[in-house]
């Protein structure tokens, strides 16, 4: 990446000069949704990259924000960005806290904390990156692998069936919640933007490619090909609703899941403490 | 019209990637033949005046690699 | 609730948990977060109460791994923060402890610690994880740890933790058993004005980690706490000290292990702490935390017999008290360990007592009880024939 006259050169660190990202990857396109649904907050409202904290946990998609976003980064261990962010976001109200991380990070080994901040609605603006599979680890079944697949781990198929994780969120109590492709880079970017503008806890899944470990156990192989896919089978929330559960096997439901009010922790805690006549710190 | 930039160094290549290829709805991409310092072989643009300026490719490209200006008085999407 | 009340400068006849949730608040903890779990549950209890009324928060989680990682996320959202818990919930909190060691974060972490392993028995003291503390998380790296033997102790070592966490940025232990969490004592508490507090140096604004150093000096870099501009680059991988991952190169990743360590061990005169009460012939005995008490109350029978007793009890686990040590071994008749385990200290005091005279080590008759002073002074004797 030169990003010399990239638009969105001005909110990454000047001193990283390339991704380490495989070819054709899907974190790139969910770094850019990102950034440009900061650029577009940052023309409306005046956002800026210092009214940020990203915080991410461990696999390849943890290093979106880190080292590429200029901003506070924080990136912690496997399964636990969310608990971090959340003392981040009780410590520093006025900040935007947004996690980047993966599908094994945020929904298999940190699926507790994915629940109970959903439940807490705390203010963080969730995106998990779901390749289907664990990459940086080399291919090994996630809680988001389709049945069937024959994966490095589940060398004879998978027998679990995939983890609905949106709608996981969204019945846990999270007032947004979404789910975009790659092959949907104007919508993720918007569901992002909506995300960071809620009060309240966001969930943006990113149904993304890993033509390395991915591609190579589906059989699909590069990128294109994984996109196609993601093209020729995403399907419409509302169109998804009035399906049977057969005639779904195998798509996509992308859109919002659920677009909501309810009281936010952080905003309660400055609420508590205005009651009780104190200032933060 | 629309000005369409491609900086060939970031580009991961045309074989390995191709993503700018698969979303143009001009099907305006097609490989270079010249390898980068990375070693990859970028895009070019065959017909840049056949750009629509919908920024498809810039919004999809991993590696920021390509930028899509529009018109003046047009907006970004 | 009404608004709770902290206690009124003065004396106070209180248990050790209620001691050391206001000493946290003395100290300036604006942040906990923690997990119900016997023998500590009356400081979350406690500190639910007072952290609001101080302008704090506090955050029950949903396990205590979220309990350390949201205590670290509020240390880098600029407050001074700290969770509590039993041998159960920092087993649990291990890799964590590394991640705040190697991304020099401040942190106090109060472990009440209870009788193990496993559940074990939840209400009964056991100086079970003196050494898991120190060693639990992998990869090597350092942290202090303190070891009060009163609820008075409860209360002024929350104070120097958080101190010495502000000052040095790093994870820093409060370590009673169970027994000194409900032991009810006299504890008298200073006026807040009479308290001193550390502060943590903050990275100076204006500028981008390529122009700072923000991690790996010995000497403490300040830190690029979140939220003011500072672009802080904070990495639980291997990073330089700039907070850049680097994966790659041998010096950085020596640099990344040794510092956070040496940073402490180059301080370690401002640190460690015993309470030395021993002559030149004395046999010495050896203790901390509650069983401290008991070690002094045999050499105060033995002297009392005209036995030449002395003590050595350390109030600083980690970094461990070597030279103390060391220099009461070459001075000591003999040495005597006491301890509410199975000898988990014993290795560290052997290498450094056991070349300059005998050392040997004395549990209690049932694990779990604190030691008869009789017993003591029976083996000091059997020691001296
Ligand atoms: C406690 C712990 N267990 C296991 C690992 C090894 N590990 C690193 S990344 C990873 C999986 C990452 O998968 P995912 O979160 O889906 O991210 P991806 O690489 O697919 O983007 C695992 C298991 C670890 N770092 N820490
Ligand atoms: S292994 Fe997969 S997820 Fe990881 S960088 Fe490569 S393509 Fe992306
Ligand atoms: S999408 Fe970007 S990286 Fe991929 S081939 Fe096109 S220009 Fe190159
Ligand atoms: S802007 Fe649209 S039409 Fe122009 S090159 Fe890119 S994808 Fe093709
Ligand atoms: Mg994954």
């Amino acid at each position: 990446m030169s990003l010399a006259e990239h638009p969105l050169r001005k909110y990454t660190r000047p001193h990283v000069k390339k991704t380490t990202t495989c070819p054709g990857c899907g974190n790139g396109i969910v770094a850019q949704a990102i950034l440009w649904a900061i650029d577009e907050l940052n023309r409306e409202e005046g956002l800026s990259m210092d009214d940020f904290v990203f915080v991410s946990g461990i696999g390849c998609s943890a290093w979106i924000p880190s080292p590429l976003f200029a901003a506070d980064t924080l990136h912690t261990t496997h399964g636990r960005p969310i608990a971090f962010a959340t003392g981040v976001k009780l410590g520093l109200p006025r900040q935007k806290v947004l996690v980047a991380s993966g599908d094994g990070d945020l929904a298999a080994i940190g699926g507790n904390h994915l629940i109970h901040a959903a439940r807490r609605n705390i203010d963080l603006t969730v995106v998990m990156v779901n390749n289907g599979i664990y990459g940086m680890t080399g291919g090994q079944t996630a809680p988001t692998t389709p049945r069937g697949l024959n994966t490095i781990t589940s060398p004879y198929g998978t027998m679990e069936p995939e983890f609905n994780v949106a709608a996981m969120v969204a019945a846990a109590g999270a007032p947004y919640v979404a789910r975009w492709t790659t092959y949907h880079p104007r919508q993720l970017k918007r569901a992002i933007k909506k995300g960071i503008q809620k009060q309240g806890f966001s969930f943006i899944e990113a149904i993304s490619q890993c033509p390395v470990q991915y591609g190579r156990v589906s059989k699909l192989g590069r990128a294109t090909a994984i996109l196609e896919h993601f093209r020729d089978h995403s399907l419409k929330l509302a169109k998804a609703r009035e399906m049977s559960e057969e005639e779904l096997a195998g798509k996509i439901t992308v859109g919002e899941f659920c677009d909501r009010q309810a009281p936010e922790l952080a905003s309660q805690w400055s609420e508590l403490r205005a009651r009780l006549g104190k200032e933060q710190g | 019209m629309a000005k369409v930039t491609l900086f060939p160094q970031a580009c991961k290549g045309m074989e390995d990637c191709g993503i700018c290829a698969l979303v143009c709805p001009q099907h305006l991409f097609t490989s270079s033949g010249e390898m980068n310092e990375a070693g990859y072989v970028p895009t070019r643009l065959t017909e840049p005046e056949e750009c629509t300026g919908c920024q498809s490719c810039m919004l999809s490209c991993p590696d920021m690699a390509i930028v899509v200006v529009k018109e003046k008085g047009e907006e970004a999407s | 609730m009404k608004a709770a009340v902290r206690l009124k400068p003065g004396t106070h006849f209180i248990e050790g948990n209620l001691a050391l949730a206001e000493g946290a608040i003395a100290a300036g903890c604006r942040f906990m977060a923690g997990y119900p779990i016997t023998p500590a549950s009356e400081i979350p209890n406690r500190l639910s109460q007072l952290l609001p009324t101080v302008g704090g928060v506090f955050l029950q989680t949903e396990d205590e791994i979220a309990a350390i990682c949201s205590a670290i996320g509020a240390s880098w959202a600029g407050l001074k923060a700290m969770t509590a818990t039993s041998g159960p919930g920092v087993s649990l909190m291990q890799e964590n402890i590394g991640l705040a060691a190697s991304t020099e974060t401040p942190l106090v972490i109060v472990d009440v610690m209870r009788f193990g392993p496993s559940t074990g028995v939840p209400s009964v003291g056991l100086a079970g994880d003196v050494v898991q503390v120190a060693r639990g998380s992998h990869g090597d790296y350092q942290i202090i740890a303190l070891c009060p033997e009163s609820p008075q102790e409860m209360y002024d070592h929350m104070i120097r933790a958080f101190n010495l966490a502000e000052r040095f940025r790093c994870p820093v232990f409060v370590l009673p058993d169970g027994f000194i969490g409900h032991m009810r004592e006299q504890v008298v508490i200073p006026p807040d004005q009479e308290i001193e507090l550390a502060q943590r140096k903050i990275a100076p604004a204006g500028t981008t980690p390529l122009e700072r150093q923000d991690f790996l000096d010995p000497e403490v870099a300040p830190m690029p706490v979140f939220g003011r501009g500072r672009q802080a680059h904070v990495t639980s991988s291997c990073h330089n000290g700039q907070g850049m991952r680097n994966l790659t190169d041998p010096e950085v990743m020596h640099a990344f292990a040794t510092m956070p360590i040496e940073k402490i061990l180059r301080h370690r005169d401002q640190i460690v702490e015993v309470a030395a009460d021993y002559a030149p012939g004395d046999v010495v005995i050896v203790a901390y935390g509650t069983v401290a008490r008991s070690a002094r109350a045999a050499a105060q029978a033995a002297r009392a017999q005209g036995l030449a007793v002395g003590t050595l009890c350390l109030k600083t686990l980690w970094p461990f008290a070597d030279q103390e040590v060391a220099a009461a071994a070459q001075q000591a008749r003999a040495v005597l360990v006491l301890e509410n385990n199975t000898g988990q200290m014993l290795p560290y005091i052997k290498a450094e007592a056991a070349a300059h005279c005998p050392v040997q080590f004395l549990g209690p008759r049932l694990l779990g009880q604190i030691h008869e002073p009789n017993a003591v002074l029976t083996r000091v004797k059997e020691m001296m024939s």
